[in-house]
């Protein structure tokens, strides 16, 4: 897979922070020279036999490395892999929210299965770390949720171990409910021999696999391609398909889905109560079948699914989208049908590469009903409170309607007030659906099927019009509000001169020769000349203003890959800076008795230290959301 | 000759009369039609000829070629015949051609090509007619550097003038935002249900039981919430354009395409939202948050380098790097490199207040 210059850069670094020179070293190799057999590495990279060997297996098992072992010349080759090596910076992300999602509990599992790159159930189970439900806490360090990501980072000299002593308390930890719940979001994926090599040799591979087929033989000329053709597609997709979430559905929802509105009960600021809660967050079926911890196929061996907590990270997205123009439990109504939707999509998009701006169909999701979304939402969520009488006449009676409805949160009577208002909810999660149809973001679409409105969402435009929003952003900081309005005629109407701009866009010609002037230089609009004679004399020629979103995203891109890898590469200076206090901070007898150790100069120097690393990978997590909405999403 | 004179004269102006009543003031006559108001007695041809050529000459008809090469008269009023009679021919000729041009206007080399005067002529011939008044320049707002001229008693045309937010050819920004911000308001308080302040409170108790104690709502005491989907009360451009118009902040009376115009400008603007297709406009912020925007407008020129950020911020408009103007430069170990980068502590400073 070719990378830019500036992508490769932050894998390398990202690689470098995570798992240190070696692999670093031996991924810009591959890098550099593509596909290397082991002697050519070992010439180009210089190190010896035995790095080599150990830094490639453990790669191998992160899958930052594919290999491939050609079955004509006997020998193997590496290759790198950019697209894992890059999922590193979002492994914070993904923790923050599967425990968002499943409780502390699984994003703890998830956490050992990020940093074994891939595992096997049984292996996984019989980590001491993953033992009790309580976190284990290593040498005194909190392992706070803020810490996650930093954790990550210092992997290396951390991994995870505690000092043993600590008895597994409490009840033992519902380790395989976990597991299948993960695994039935289809946060996990099982691994298979064909995920080792590039994709790209897969497909070589089925292709001979496939034409050497005496059947596929006997065909010939246009039928054969096209046989050939699928029958590759079918053979890839066997070899690779690795979805777990199917098989594990219960009547088409995941498992041990965290439920909404007991984990509201529970008092999200309520502080003192954290570890009850942690018991209780995961609403498990245990009173219903038994089955449930039972032990999956212990051979079974997973990863972490990054397509698919691309598409849960997305909603994410789109829920605060839907936060800025609609009420909070509009939002919720629609975080609860991105939920559904969910289930059933596997990937942000099909295709490899984002398609070209007006040459992208939509997509439609499954339609879901209101009905089925209704069991999600928390029954004491307001939903009539969020909209205005539809006529203002009516508004005292409407008004009069909604009390009991309160008094029925305040008091303890929602079961039977529920019940009676059972139709009327499901039109008014209909109504909070049909206000997020609305333009400007048109966040969700209805089908009627059968007379049942249904909704489904158009992510492919909704993707759109995130990658839009992120370079108005851009665009706003840069060159103010004017540019801004600039822009969106532009992208509205095509190319314009500037008469034409100036009409529709009603600004000064001062101020918007200005704009387009310093935008051009920018990089964000460009100016086609179309001269009207052969001699293209300046005066008669029309000069059309345009602006190119595509053009645009794939360049904001490779600068946002460039900030990344300055912000981390500003984290080594820093450390640099500060190397002999860190040392210090980091020796094994200091580190967890910090406060017995330090002066308080010392620590509030710590302090700030912590700060700021906070602060610069904050900033490469925020600049990895636009990473994800330009390339990903 | 001489002796039918004053015969034909008459004649000629019962002509005229009768042309002026019974055709409106741009038909074209042939010599059928002249006929046919019968004033020429016996349908002499000649006589007409006579009658024509004197009308003519006294300006009170304009002779054209029509179709076929047929000849074409067209009644001249008697004020503007009183005009041309004052003038040389060859202010006549280009009175005429300014003329011809009606409301658009006509530029001074197309006078120029069509009377085939001299260039000095033509001025003098301009200068003349525009001491007497009789002509304008005016500013065209596609070619502001071409002069244009119009016959003085004519108002220019929107293709001219680029419409209500132009004067002298200049788009008019104060004229513009003003409007666009009454506009803004207007439609605002048309597109949210203001709420009274005890729902207001009970809605804040719901939203704490929820653990999602919403901060906004509780600092204001007005809270604004949405219409349903299918609310059929937002305002249309037709009552915008009567509520503009009754307000009393425009001097001259707008017409609905020219505040058509000024909503798609602010639906640009992401400020208001067209729904079915300009059926109906809907703002998208609530009054209160109008109000406050278009109250820090003023201050934000003053601070400049703290633009309103409507939008909000990503990844790159809060890193250092994202407005660095030497980030193309940026290499490790350059002269411009993350090393030395001087951007990055002023940036802790500020996010970290140390």
């Amino acid at each position: 897979m070719m990378m830019s210059q500036h992508a490769v850069e932050l894998c390398t670094l990202l690689i470098e922070d995570h798992f240190g020179e070696l692999f670093a070293r031996i991924f810009t190799t591959l890098q550099r020279y593509e596909r290397l057999s082991l002697p050519r590495l070992k010439f180009y990279s210089r190190l010896t036999d035995r790095q080599l060997r150990h830094g490639l297996t453990a790669m191998i098992q992160h899958h930052l490395v594919y290999y491939f072992t050609s079955l004509e010349d006997n020998n193997t080759y590496y290759e790198s892999n950019p697209h894992a090596a890059y999922y590193l910076v979002r492994s914070g992300k993904i923790l923050n929210l599967v425990e968002d999602r499943l409780g502390e509990y699984a994003a703890r599992v998830m956490e050992a299965i990020l940093f074994l790159g891939h595992t096997s159930v049984s292996h996984l189970e019989t980590l001491p770390e993953l033992q009790s439900l309580t976190p284990t806490v290593p040498n005194g360090v909190a392992n706070d949720n803020e810490e996650l990501q930093e954790d990550e980072m210092d992997a290396e000299d951390q991994p995870g171990k505690t000092n043993g002593d600590h008895a597994p308390e409490g009840k033992p930890a519902p380790f395989h409910a976990t597991i299948k719940a993960l695994a039935s979001h289809g946060y996990l994926m099982r691994v298979r021999d064909a995920h080792f090599q590039s994709p790209g040799d897969n497909l070589l591979e089925a292709q001979r696999t496939v034409s050497s087929r005496s059947d596929i033989k006997a065909l010939k000329g246009k039928r054969q391609q096209e046989t050939v053709a699928s029958e590759i597609q079918e053979l890839v997709h066997n070899r690779t398909h690795a979805d777990l979430s199917q098989e594990l559905m219960v009547n088409g929802l995941p498992r041990g889905i965290k439920r909404k509105f007991g984990h509201n009960f529970n008092g999200l600021e309520n502080g003192v109560g954290e570890h009850q809660m942690t018991h209780e967050e995961i609403h498990w079926p245990e009173d219903g079948d038994g089955s449930d911890n039972t032990p999956m196929e212990s051979g079974l061996v997973v990863r972490v699914n990054y397509e698919k907590l691309d598409v849960a990270l997305r909603n994410a997205r789109f829920v605060t989208l839907a936060e800025q123009d609609a009420p909070p439990a509009t939002a919720e109504v629609y975080d609860c049908l991105l939920r559904h939707v969910e289930y059933a999509t596997f990937r942000c998009r099909d295709t490899d590469e984002i398609p070209r701006e007006r040459e992208e169909g939509e997509q439609w999701t499954v339609p879901i009903d209101a009905e089925r979304i209704l069991g999600d939402i928390d029954p004491c969520l307001d939903l009539s409170g969020a909209f205005a009488p539809l006529e203002s006449s009516s508004q005292s009676v409407n008004r009069g309607g909604k009390r009991p409805l309160e008094n029925g949160v305040n008091g303890d009577h929602e079961g039977s007030d529920d019940e009676s208002s059972g139709p009327n909810r499901v039109w008014e999660v209909n109504q909070h659906l049909q206000l997020l149809s609305q333009p400007p973001h048109n966040l969700t679409s209805c089908v009627e099927l059968y007379g049942v409105p249904k909704w489904r969402v158009g992510f492919r435009g909704l993707a759109r019009k995130l990658r839009h929003l992120e370079l108005e952003r851009m665009i706003e900081s840069r060159y103010g509000d004017v540019a801004i309005r600039v822009i969106r005629v532009l992208h509205a109407k095509g190319k314009l001169d500037e008469k034409r701009l100036q009409e529709i866009s009603l600004l000064p010609f001062k101020d918007l020769r200005q704009t387009l002037a310093s935008m051009q230089s920018g990089g964000f609009v460009d100016l086609q000349e179309v001269p009207k004679d052969a001699q293209r004399q300046p005066s008669k020629t029309i000069f059309l203003w345009y602006y190119d979103p595509d053009r645009v995203c794939s360049s904001i891109l490779e600068d946002t890959y460039k900030a990344m890898s300055r912000t981390l590469q500003r984290i080594k200076v820093e450390r640099g800076r500060l190397k002999d206090f860190l040392e210090k901070t980091e020796r094994s007898d200091v580190k967890g008795h910090e406060e017995e150790y330090l002066t308080e100069e010392e620590l509030e120097l710590l302090q700030r230290w912590k700060d700021k690393e906070a602060l610069l990978l904050a900033e490469v997590a925020r600049l990895d959301d636009m990473v994800a909405v330009f390339r990903d999403y | 000759m001489a002796a039918a004179e004053p015969r034909v004269k008459e004649l000629a102006s019962k002509l005229y009369d009768a042309c002026v009543e019974q055709f409106d003031a741009d038909h074209s006559f042939y010599q059928q039609d002249l006929l046919s108001v019968s004033v020429i007695p016996n349908d002499d041809v000649m006589l007409l000829l006579e009658c024509a050529q004197s009308l003519v000459n006294q300006k009170l008809f304009r002779l054209l070629e029509g179709q076929n090469k047929r000849l074409v008269w067209r009644i001249v009023a008697r004020e503007d015949a009183e005009k041309l009679r004052n003038l040389s021919d060859d202010e006549g000729l280009v009175f005429s051609v300014i003329h011809s041009s009606g409301r658009s206007g006509v530029w001074i080399r197309n006078i120029q090509n069509r009377t085939n005067l001299h260039k000095s002529i033509l001025d003098r011939c301009l200068k003349s007619l525009e001491s007497k008044n009789y002509i304008k320049t005016v500013h065209n707002v596609k070619h502001p550097t071409k002069k244009m001229y119009m016959l003085a008693g004519l108002a220019p045309s929107e293709d001219v003038t680029g419409g209500a937010w132009f004067t002298d050819g200049v788009l008019d920004a104060n004229f513009i935002n003003s409007v666009a911000g009454f506009i803004e308001y207007t439609v605002s308080r048309k597109s949210w249900y203001e709420d009274s302040a005890d729902r207001g409170r009970s809605n804040k108790r719901i939203k704490t039981i929820n653990g999602k104690a919403d901060v906004k709502s509780e600092t204001k005491e007005k809270s604004f919430l949405p219409y349903p989907a299918n609310y059929p009360g937002y305002p249309t451009p037709e009552a915008i354009t009567r509520a503009v118009n009754e307000s009393g902040i425009t001097p001259v009376q707008l017409t609905p395409e020219s505040i058509i115009q000024l909503l798609n400008m602010l639906c640009f603007d992401k400020k208001l939202v067209a729904l079915n297709d300009g059926k109906y406009y809907k703002s998208l912020k609530d009054p209160e948050a109008v109000k406050a925007s278009q109250a820090r407008k003023p201050m934000e020129d003053s601070r400049e380098p703290q633009p309103i950020k409507d939008l909000g911020k990503n990844g790159m408009t809060e890193s250092p790097c994202g407005p660095c103007p030497s980030f193309r430069l940026c290499t490790p170990g350059g002269a411009i490199s993350p090393e030395t980068c001087e951007y990055f502590d002023p940036w802790f400073e500020k996010n970290l207040g140390f």
